[in-house]
């Protein structure tokens, strides 16, 4: 089935942090070609390994990034290959690295140098800091981002170090808005016909997951810290018999008919003591609680949530509209029956690793052109012949090329 | 600007609705948001009991709106749907994150949007999807980011999740929403087809988790809480500075790395350590090591020895950011009444279509004349009628 890219033709060449940037594009139709070095990119095939064992064509996380892209390898660093790249790119709409323009400056095969052949030519660089200002030379992957992104400083506990998020989020941020880049690049083409350069840098990526809290600091002179499982005041993270689950004791008026719902679950069960049932709700603000009236509702919603399942509290708050939710781990979010009934996952058959995989299928529904996964990763240099014979290199060409370690 | 004509009606309330646009905003599309005094955005009601401004105080509503116009009307009211229908006609895209089924009880679902107008662009985010049976649920960003799978995978191992800080899915489904705007608007130039877009927050964000879901379905492995340390680098983790509460970030990706750290440490007897075996030990002597220094400086020194690192900066940190500085990424602009405030550009720049922030985010109302008036042609009396009559409100 025809995407909504149909037609757009990327090479994407580089490391973990543009790989999301690649696959949305994939996805939604475009023909993606992932440029690897001879041998494939070791670093982005990383742990862990289907079955176990270091072996890069069963590199998990490879096979989740590279969905829907066709595969070769080519030696940027020589001179056959650099030709070779210069002449996929000719027949490309867009150019998707991760090492900066000056990278590929510096192997002759940079924007400029590509442009003057080929006008339309959109080129992404995804890097740390972006391609100008001091920092710009700065390495960095998602730990680093996250940090200097600022939003480190205010996660984890306020008894220990800044924490992150066991994946990389500042990769998941910079992917779509990559994309964003590109797409405008493609729409402004169509007006003049020229391309241009997207820059994006990870760390203003990273910036936008904390949702204007500089700017509102500048206004309130507010500094936020680590709070835990706590937000401001009040307790977010509660534990249940099995697990954790989110629930906010916030205020205001989108919130209060969800904690007398709750308080009303509670009396239902026997666990609201006769205080809370009769406690004024419609003037409540937990910041002008005294600490022992704060630390007494606490406890009493900590009792009750203790005492039940995440599974139980969540289909209660279903049905009676309670803003509560579960921490879901892997196993709970492939078995949510929303996400099920919405056939978030589709199954990519992988016969030569003996495997049958769920991936998620699509970011959006969308009609009349779906977003959906059309391929599996690509093995290292699976497409060579398929992509570079295109070009009009022979198979005997492309055994040479191979023995001369170019692919 | 390379959005210069397009059109954009937007509907909903909170970040991930506004945030989807303002991107499109900021490089020259026209973004109209329709709102009501009745039921406001609740991103105007935060900060309510802070400020004598009314729903015009919301230092957040202004920073996540920048660029837009707003004009404001009670949807009850027919007339006022149909105005909306009139402006759907106008616009090349409606974005909306109403709870599911809220645009039908107005009776301006997507469906009915597309008949209207075939070669428009409808695209919903809301939490769950249009679909499902869990459509309806209630929940803000911070049950998204929980359901997503976000919290499980933030915080200590020993200790319970957190998500990271503010709620993640409000700040990454809102730019797979502008994505999917940006095919729809490619594929509509090529083909003259409309498309319809049905984003939920959390699906978005499990598609972002992709290496989570695939581990889990190759190999039961299932991903959780791991403090800082990494499958791949080590050391690996968030180091003490000199100074409170202050951090360093560093990330050794391989030996070159490693030895250029150890060089820096003067340690050379680390060199041969087992860096990934010995971790614990590698942390406490590099905790010992970084604990005295300024972290601005050692950044500085370590990036310049080819070592991953960087400062935890917290929010003084990014607004004297001599980085973000020379991107222009802040952008200062004056809101009445509110004042000066840093606006924040998107994450990339555009090297020949620069885009840029000129106006702060909209009062309530603030363009009911410019809208009605300028875009559907109505004269000053018939706009006085509809405020008059509660339409405009």
């Amino acid at each position: 089935m025809l995407g909504a890219l149909d037609g757009v033709r990327v090479i994407e060449v580089g490391d973990e942090s543009g790989a999301l940037a690649g696959k949305i594009l994939g996805d939604l139709g475009a023909d993606v070609i992932k440029v690897e070095p001879p041998g494939g990119d070791l670093r982005a095939r990383r742990a862990p390994f289907l079955g176990g064992a270091r072996d890069p064509e069963r590199s998990l996380p490879w096979l989740a990034l590279h969905t829907s892209k066709r595969g070769v390898t080519l030696d940027l660093e020589s001179e056959r290959g650099r030709e070779l790249f210069a002449r996929l790119a000719a027949q490309a709409d867009v150019v998707l690295e991760t090492e900066g323009r000056a990278a590929f400056e510096a192997r002759g095969i940079g924007f400029e140098r590509l442009r003057e052949e080929h006008a339309g030519l959109v080129w992404c660089s995804v890097t740390p800091f972006g391609g100008d200002g001091p920092y710009a030379g700065y390495r960095g992957g998602d730990l680093v981002v996250v940090a200097m992104g600022g939003n480190a400083a205010m996660t984890g506990d306020p008894d220990r170090p800044p924490v992150r998020c066991a994946l990389p989020t500042a990769f998941y941020h910079a992917g779509p808005e990559a994309v964003i880049g590109i797409l405008m690049a493609l729409l402004g083409r169509e007006e003049g016909g020229r391309g241009q350069h997207v820059d994006v840098s990870l760390q203003e990526c990273q910036l936008q997951t904390l949702l204007s809290q500089p700017g509102q600091f500048a206004v309130h002179q507010r500094l936020s810290k680590r709070t835990g499982g706590k937000l401001g005041r009040t307790r977010e993270i509660w534990p249940t018999r099995d697990g954790w689950v989110t629930f906010g004791l916030r205020g205001g008026p989108a919130r209060i008919p969800n904690l007398l719902a709750t308080v009303q679950y509670m009396d239902e069960c026997g666990m609201a003591p006769d205080w809370l049932r009769e406690m004024d709700w419609s003037s409540y603000d937990p910041n002008a609680l005294e600490e022992g009236d704060l630390g007494r509702l606490e406890g009493a919603f900590a009792a009750f949530f203790a005492a039940r399942t995440m599974r139980e509290l969540y289909e209660e708050a279903l049905k009676r509209r309670i803003l509560l939710a579960p921490c879901n781990d892997a196993r709970e979010i492939v078995e949510h029956p929303q996400l099920r009934e919405r056939e978030l996952f589709v199954t990519l058959e992988y016969p030569e690793l003996g495997a049958a995989i769920e991936h998620p299928d699509f970011f959006a529904k969308m009609e009349p052109r779906p977003i959906h996964v059309s391929r599996r990763a690509p093995h290292i240099g699976e497409h060579n012949a398929e992509v570079l014979g295109a070009l009009g290199l022979g198979t005997q060409e492309l055994e040479g090329l191979a023995r001369e370690g170019v692919l | 600007m390379i959005l210069a004509g397009v059109k954009v009606l937007e509907l909903g309330a909170g970040a991930a609705g506004p945030v989807a646009t303002k991107v499109l905003a900021e490089h020259g599309a026209r973004v109209v948001r329709i709102e009501s005094a009745g039921r406001p955005d609740f991103l105007r009601t935060l900060f309510l009991r802070q400020n004598e401004h009314g729903l015009d105080g919301s230092p957040m509503y202004v920073l996540l709106n920048p660029n837009k116009e707003c004009v404001s009307l009670n949807l009850k009211k027919p007339e006022a749907v149909d105005l909306v229908k009139r402006l759907v006609e106008w616009a090349d895209v409606v974005c909306e994150n109403f709870a599911p089924g809220v645009m039908g009880r107005f009776g301006l679902d997507a469906a009915l949007l597309r008949e209207i107008k075939p070669q428009l662009i409808v695209a919903s985010g809301c939490l769950f999807g249009q679909t499902g049976p869990q459509r309806s649920y209630p929940g803000f960003g911070g049950q998204g980011s929980a359901i997503a799978g976000f919290n499980h995978l933030t915080g200590w191992p020993d200790r319970e999740p957190h998500g990271p800080y503010a709620t993640i899915t409000d700040s990454l489904s809102p730019r797979y929403v502008a994505v999917a705007i940006l095919a729809a608007l490619l594929h509509r130039r090529r083909t003259g087809e409309g498309s319809t877009i049905d984003l939920s927050q959390i699906e978005s964000g499990v598609y972002s988790l992709s290496e989570l879901v695939v581990r889990w379905s190759a190999a039961g492995d299932s991903v959780g809480r791991a403090g800082n340390s990494s499958e791949t680098c080590a050391p690996h983790g968030v180091y003490p500075c000199a100074g409170d509460d202050r951090w360093i970030a560093i990330a050794v990706e391989d030996d070159e790395q490693w030895s250029a750290l150890v060089g820096e440490m003067r340690s050379p007897e680390l060199a041969d350590l087992d860096r990934f075996a010995e971790r614990a030990a590698v942390d406490t002597r590099l905790s010992a090591w970084t604990a005295e220094q300024e972290p601005h400086a050692l950044m500085a020194r370590l990036q310049g020895a080819g070592v991953p690192a960087g400062v935890v900066q917290n929010t003084r940190d990014l607004l004297d950011d001599p980085q973000l500085a020379q991107r222009g990424h802040w952008v200062p602009l004056r809101h009445h009444p509110l004042g000066e405030m840093p606006f924040e550009r998107a994450g990339f720049r555009l090297s020949e279509s620069a885009g840029g922030l000129e106006r702060p985010g909209p009062n309530l109302g603030e363009h009911n004349r410019a809208v009605l008036g300028g875009i559907l042609g109505l004269s000053d009396a018939e706009i006085d009628r509809l405020i008059a009559d509660e339409v405009v409100s």
